[in-house]
Order: structure tokens, then C-alpha cells, then sequence
């Protein structure tokens, strides 16, 4: 066996530095597929704003209002309160219908319906539609912020931001 | 008559039972319709197809552009099998009479120029004629512009996934989107490492490799194919069953009250109303699920395919027990549906976890 | 005046003729195997192979086919693009255009029927493969990068489906992304993503899930398509091109083309 002690690396040396090349290696490539994986989460998002205002809470006839559905939201008015639904299904995010004869929202895509609270009652959705937050301006307007979501399952549909009441 | 006949036996547990039991059948009787049988069954299914093209409904379904491939895969899917079983009853015949196998009759070795080349030459051109005679004909479907706001009825996944969407009926998405095709990948991938049957290596038989052809031909034809065809010809809008021939009616009511596994225990049986906590409210559905592959483990290894154990050693012999028991639970799962309407048999959506 | 013969003769003597084929026209065992071996393409076949296993019976040539069409879809696809621009303004006026202004008009439909013969004919090739037994060893490797390659057409499929920007395309791709938000623990609504948080913090939610990386946004839109189109006609086919010549180089490797052992 050759004595590698005599050029001033032991043979445990050698593999000690051969242990650590390989870790410092193996630690390089991961982090470099790390930030290959986070360069395919944009830090910018050109989509439409998340809060807008929808109009005066007076304006809305009682039901569902379908005007801002290209927005994301169905407003609905009921005697007690005005809240506004998320239009993508819990199921697998199509976008359910309103049918207003049989007074629910039926998901065309597997059927999932829900009533006009946004509970759901049939097909395979496992939870009901979403609520966003709403509340009323300085200016009056109803204001929808869709960034702050309220979901029946975990109590939070009594969150006064879930709801505006009418007196 | 006969539509109202074929409308009502293309209930969904109506045909996937005939579906299952043909299958079996099929495989059992393999030398009657490996025959002639096997032209007479094809001289069936065309002039059913005929037949059927009658109907206004089914023809508008069946000749929709986007639908003319999955009535090339029924065909091709159908005639391969028959050819693949054919053959393998051919060379299982031949080893009987102590005859060799085709293949080595075939074994001698010949130039690939001309003898292969010219033959792949023949195909291309074969497959260049198809696709352009089939691109003059049909033009490829192009629907409304894309509207994020309006979702059409019914909004179906692409052809090929629809097997994996008919899931979602049943399934919570992780399940149907994501635990599903991941054991259907991982089966495949180790698929020849589970299979230590030796024999069969290279050629068609079916008797050398009763078990394995059956559960994958199980697997493709019923599974897949079928789901496949399910989704394109049987859901109609708000994704409702629909017969062959029955008219695709938006206002269909269909009720879909489905049931979670807790609520038939605890407030149809017992009558005392769900428990607050989650685990006490599913305990039961966790006992079934748990004992239904701890039982279904040992029986398999232990009883049903005992050989197969003491073949394979332990840890090839669980992971294919696990997705054979994954299988059936899900036809368990989907018969349930369809008959008691059980929606979750485990249903914690406090942390969307549903089974 | 020289017949049809002394010409061919004289072309297969001059020098330019000589330096393409570099040999004679296949005629005898020799020739016959120079064929095969010189030409870079021919070369994926060995000189000669068992009968048994070149017959169509046999293969059903539906592995040679699926190559075939894929070849297919790869010059439609470089076509397609000459007309294509993957933006939510123009995507399906282009679409239309394909058919109507564009020469030929024929290109987008021998793609997608094309792509619909691809995902049927790479399954009938696995069921041969399976049929035959033919994944048993020592073929087991070459299998798995087989059902890789499964996967990858079913995406290549899947990814194309949005680029016309239709109706179906934009909900077949809504509810099949949808699957990924469902993720156990990397999607927003998957089991166990509520588990991962900081405090009040959830780390997964819907703007930095598994789905937000693949739409490059909370829904699908001009970002998802981009990044579709760049899936599509870049990213998968390059993959897919890799895998394929692993799994032609392993046919030849893991034996030849199967046979009985």
C-alpha cells in the first residue's frame, strides 16, 4: 500500500475533503433547483384589481345580482344583510350558474349546487362558495375586497367584514 | 323500445356491473370468441353502431369532431385486445400439443433492409393518408373565445382525462386529480418490478400470465376505456347521466342529497345527532377504511393469494395489494354512490380531508 | 443516345452521388447491412432481426407509429407557430385565421387529429408491451422511461389544449389545474396545507401554491398562456426528445427488439 502521508495528505484527509467537496456540491445544485423553481412564481401579476366598489347598498334589488360576475362576485341582497359570493366553485373552480326558477347555483361542471347563502346542499363540492369582505365607504358604495375571504366551515361568515347589515 | 331497453341499461351500475361481468366472461371463454365469434361480436358492434346513428341525438353526440377519436379508441382498443388475446390463446394452444411457441417458430434472423424498413415505410405512408383524408374531412372544433365569467354546460376535460374527471364525482380532487393518476404512474413504473412470474417473457400467452393480463386489461378496458367513453357519451349537462339516446335536457333534475357515511350512523341508525368533535363524528368511517386494508392485507397475502406472498417476498407483495385494494375500493366507492348516494365514508373537511 | 439505364448508371458513378450515399444500392448481404449501419437515421435498427418480432402481427408497429406522428406534430407545430401568436388579443383570431387565410389551411387540423392519434396509438404501444410480457427483464428500465414518456404525451396533449383559447380550452385547463390546488401540503385547498403556517401566517396559499407556478397566476390567463406555449413547443417536446432517444438507445441495449428469451 502507498503512504500517502508522505506528500502531506493523509488518506483520511483526502477523504474528509472529498466528503465535503461532494456536500458543498450536492448543497450547490439543490439551492440552484431552488431558485430554478422560484423563478416560475412571478413576483408581478397583471390581473384586474382585487377591491372595487360595486354601488350604493339601496341600489340592489333583493336576490342575486349577476352584474359583476365577469368580476368574480355574485352581490347578494336579502332582507337582513348584503354579502358578496365568490363565483368559483369550491369544487374545481368552474363558474356556477345562477338559476334563479329554482332559486340555486348549479356548477355545470359536476354539479355541485348551492342556495342562494352559498351553502352547498348538492353534487360533489365538499364546502360552500367563498364570501369576500364588504363594507360600505366614506362615499356610501359597497366596497368588495376580495383579498380577505370568509368561509362558512371555519365560522367565519359571523365576521362583521363577511356582511353588511341592513337596519 | 329497444332505446328505452339500452337508455335504462346505461344506468351507470347497470353497465359497469354488464361491463365487469362481460369482462370476465370474455377472459373465461377467450377460445369461443378468439374465433369466429370474435367477427360475429364485431359485425354486432357495427351494426349497433348503425343502428344507433338512427337516433339524432346519439349521431349529433357520436360525430361531434372532438368525439370521432374516442370511436376510433373503442374500435382499436376492442380490435387489439381480441388480436393480442387471439394470438396469446394461439401459442397457449400450441404449447399444449407440445408444438413451439410462434414466435420461435419465427426466431430465424432477416435483414432489416428490406424486410423492416419497407414495412415501417408502408405504415407511414398508411398513417400520412389517414390523417390527411381525416383532416380534409373534419375540420378541428373551435368553440366561443375564451370567457373566464361563463363556464359551458357541461365542461368537460379533455377525452383522455375523462376517466380521471368522472372521478372527481366521487372523490375530493386530491384524491380523483392527484392520489389517483399518482398510483396509477407509480403501478405502472413498477409494474416489472412487482411481476416475478418468469415465463411469458417476450411473446403472447394467457395462460402463463393469467393474474397479470387480467388486471391490467381490467385496469385499461374498465378503468380507463370505459370511464373514458362514460364521460364522453353518458354526462351530459350539470354533468347528469344521460342514456345513449336520451336528449341532452339542461333542466334535468337529478336530486344529488348525498349522505356522508356519519350522518347514516349517527343520525339515521343511532338517532342521536352528530358528535361535536371531528374524530368521534368519523370514527367509524376511519375503522372501515383502516380495517378494509388491514383485513384486505392479511387476506390477500395470507389466503386469496397466498402463492403469490411466498413468490414474491413481502415488500413486492404489499405494494401490489395495496394498489389492487385501491382498485376495488374504488368501484366500491363509485356503487356506493350510485346506490345508497354516500357521499364521504371519512368526511373531515376541517382540514380537507374527505374520502 | 444513352437509355434511362446508362444515366442512372453515370449518376451513381459521379462523384457527388458517391459522397451522399457513400454506398451501393442495397442488393446483396453486404450492401444490405451497409445500409442500415451508414445512415444515421437507419442506424436505430440493428443489421438484421428476428422475424418474429419485425412481423406487424407482432408489434403492430404501434411504437414505430407513435414516433411517427410525433415527427408529425413536431413540423405542424413549427408551422403552427409561423401564424401563432400566444397572447389572450390575438390567440384565437390567429386560431381562426389558421383555417381561413392561412395556405393549406390544413396545418392546425393535422396537429390536433395528429395529437389525438399519438395519445391512442402510445397506450395501444403499452398494451402490446404488456401483452407480449415484454417489460420483464432485462427490460424493466426501458418500461419505466416508457411510461415517462406516456405522461408526458398526455401533457404535451393537455398543454395544447388551451393555445386555440376557446371555450373548451379555457375550462378544460381551469378544471384540470384545479387538481393541483388539491395538492396535499404544496396546494392551497389540499390536505395539510393548513398545517404549514407561521403564527397567524399560512405559507401556502393561493397566490404561491403548486397551481399559481403552473397558471403563473391565481386563474388562467395571458401569463398561463405564455407559459402553456412555452410547455408545449419547448419545454415537454425537449424532455420528451431526450427520453425518446434513451428509450430507442435501451431497445437496442436490453436486447433487440423482444422476443421470446
Amino acid at each position: 500500500m502507498a503512504d500517502t502521508t508522505k506528500e502531506g495528505v493523509s488518506r483520511r484527509g483526502f477523504l474528509s475533503w472529498l466528503g465535503l467537496a461532494w456536500t458543498a456540491f450536492s448543497a450547490a445544485m439543490a439551492a440552484s433547483g431552488i431558485a430554478l423553481a422560484r423563478f416560475m412564481f412571478p413576483n408581478v401579476l397583471f390581473e384586474p384589481p382585487m377591491s372595487f366598489k360595486v354601488g350604493r347598498p339601496e341600489e340592489f334589488a333583493l336576490g342575486v345580482d349577476e352584474r359583476f360576475k365577469p368580476q368574480g362576485v355574485w352581490i347578494v341582497k336579502t332582507t337582513k344583510e348584503i354579502f358578496a359570493l365568490s363565483t368559483v366553485c369550491t369544487h374545481l373552480g368552474c363558474t356556477p350558474n345562477w338559476l334563479s326558477a329554482e332559486q340555486k347555483f348549479k356548477c355545470p361542471c359536476h354539479g355541485s349546487g348551492y342556495y342562494v347563502s352559498g351553502v352547498n346542499f348538492e353534487g360533489p363540492t365538499p364546502r360552500p362558495l367563498e364570501r369576500f369582505a364588504v363594507f360600505v365607504a366614506d362615499d356610501g358604495q359597497v366596497v368588495v375586497d376580495k383579498n380577505r375571504i370568509f368561509q362558512y366551515e371555519k365560522g367565519q361568515w359571523t365576521d362583521p367584514q363577511s356582511h353588511i347589515l341592513l337596519s | 323500445m329497444i332505446k328505452i331497453i339500452i337508455n335504462w341499461l346505461a344506468l351507470p351500475y347497470m353497465y359497469v356491473s354488464i361491463a365487469i361481468v362481460l369482462f370476465f366472461l370474455t377472459i373465461r371463454s377467450r377460445k369461443l370468441w378468439t374465433g369466429k365469434a370474435g367477427g360475429l361480436l364485431l359485425l354486432g358492434s357495427i351494426l349497433f353502431l348503425a343502428y344507433s346513428l338512427t337516433d339524432e341525438h346519439f349521431r349529433g353526440l357520436v360525430t361531434r369532431p372532438d368525439n370521432v377519436p374516442i370511436v376510433m379508441l373503442l374500435f382499436a382498443v376492442g380490435f387489439f385486445v381480441w388480436f393480442a388475446l387471439k394470438q396469446a390463446h394461439e401459442n397457449d394452444e400450441r404449447v399444449m400439443q407440445g408444438k413451439p411457441l410462434d414466435e420461435v417458430a419465427w426466431k430465424d434472423k432477416v435483414f432489416v433492409w428490406p424486410n423492416l424498413v419497407y414495412t415501417e415505410l408502408i405504415c407511414m405512408v398508411v398513417a400520412t393518408i389517414v390523417l390527411v383524408v381525416w383532416s380534409i374531412y373534419i375540420p378541428a372544433p373551435l368553440e366561443q373565445p375564451a370567457n373566464p365569467s361563463s363556464s359551458p354546460n357541461p365542461s368537460k376535460a379533455p377525452w383522455y382525462f375523462l376517466g380521471l374527471q368522472e372521478m372527481l364525482v366521487y372523490f375530493d380532487p386530491w384524491i380523483a386529480g392527484v392520489l389517483l393518476p399518482g398510483f396509477i404512474i407509480l403501478g405502472l413504473m413498477a409494474t416489472p418490478y412487482i411481476d416475478k412470474n418468469p415465463k411469458g417473457n417476450g411473446y403472447y400467452t394467457f395462460k402463463e400470465r393469467k393474474f397479470a393480463i387480467t388486471i391490467y386489461l381490467f385496469g385499461f378496458s374498465i378503468m380507463w376505456v370505459l370511464l373514458i367513453i362514460n364521460g364522453t357519451f353518458l354526462r351530459g349537462p350539470n354533468w347528469n347521466f344521460f342514456g345513449p339516446y336520451e336528449p341532452w335536457d339542461i333542466h334535468k333534475l337529478v336530486p344529488l342529497n348525498n349522505v356522508n357515511l356519519s350522518e347514516f350512523i349517527y343520525v339515521k341508525f343511532l338517532g342521536t345527532g352528530l358528535p361535536k368533535h371531528w374524530f368521534f363524528r368519523e370514527i367509524f368511517g376511519i375503522a372501515l377504511v383502516v380495517g378494509y386494508f388491514a383485513v384486505g392485507h392479511w387476506y390477500l397475502a395470507k389466503k386469496l393469494l397466498k402463492r403469490f406472498h411466498d413468490l414474491m417476498g413481502p415488500v413486492r407483495f404489499h405494494l401490489m395489494a395495496f394498489l389492487l385494494l385501491v382498485m376495488v375500493a374504488t368501484i366500491a366507492k363509485m356503487y356506493l354512490r350510485w346506490t345508497m348516494n354516500l357521499k364521504y365514508i371519512i368526511g373531515i373537511s376541517e382540514f380537507f380531508f374527505n374520502i | 443516345m444513352p437509355g434511362l439505364k446508362d444515366v442512372m448508371e453515370s449518376v451513381k458513378e459521379s462523384q457527388v452521388w458517391k459522397s451522399v450515399a457513400r454506398n451501393p444500392l442495397p442488393s446483396n448481404a453486404r450492401t444490405r447491412a451497409l445500409a442500415v449501419l451508414n445512415n444515421v437515421f437507419l442506424h436505430l435498427h440493428p443489421v438484421r432481426a428476428p422475424q418474429s418480432g419485425i412481423r406487424l402481427k407482432y408489434t403492430w408497429c404501434m411504437g414505430g407509429l407513435t414516433f411517427f406522428v410525433f415527427l408529425v406534430e413536431v413540423i405542424t407545430g413549427i408551422l403552427l407557430m409561423f401564424y401563432y401568436r400566444p397572447t389572450v388579443e390575438f390567440a384565437y383570431a390567429d386560431i381562426i385565421d389558421l383555417r381561413e387565410q392561412a395556405p393549406l389551411g390544413l396545418m392546425r387540423e393535422l396537429h390536433r387529429w395528429g395529437a389525438h392519434t399519438m395519445v391512442i396509438t402510445v397506450w395501444l404501444h403499452m398494451m402490446r408491451v404488456f401483452m407480449t410480457g415484454a417489460y420483464k427483464p432485462p427490460r424493466e428500465f426501458n418500461w419505466v422511461v416508457g411510461v415517462v414518456l406516456l405522461l408526458l404525451t398526455l401533457l404535451l396533449s393537455f398543454t395544447g389544449y388551451l393555445l386555440p383559447w376557446d371555450q373548451l380550452a379555457m375550462w378544460a385547463v381551469t378544471v384540470g389545474t384545479n387538481m393541483a390546488r388539491a395538492t396535499p401540503f404544496v396546494g392551497y385547498e389540499g390536505p395539510g396545507a393548513a398545517l404549514l403556517k407561521l403564527g397567524d401566517i399560512n405559507l401556502v396559499h393561493s397566490a404561491d401554491d403548486v397551481r399559481f407556478a403552473l397558471l403563473a397566476g391565481r386563474f388562467v390567463g395571458e401569463a398561463t398562456l405564455l407559459r402553456f406555449y412555452v410547455l408545449h413547443c419547448v419545454a415537454i417536446p425537449f424532455v420528451a426528445t431526450i427520453l425518446m432517444a434513451v428509450h430507442f438507445w435501451r431497445i437496442r441495449k436490453d436486447g433487440g427488439i423482444s422476443g421470446p428469451m
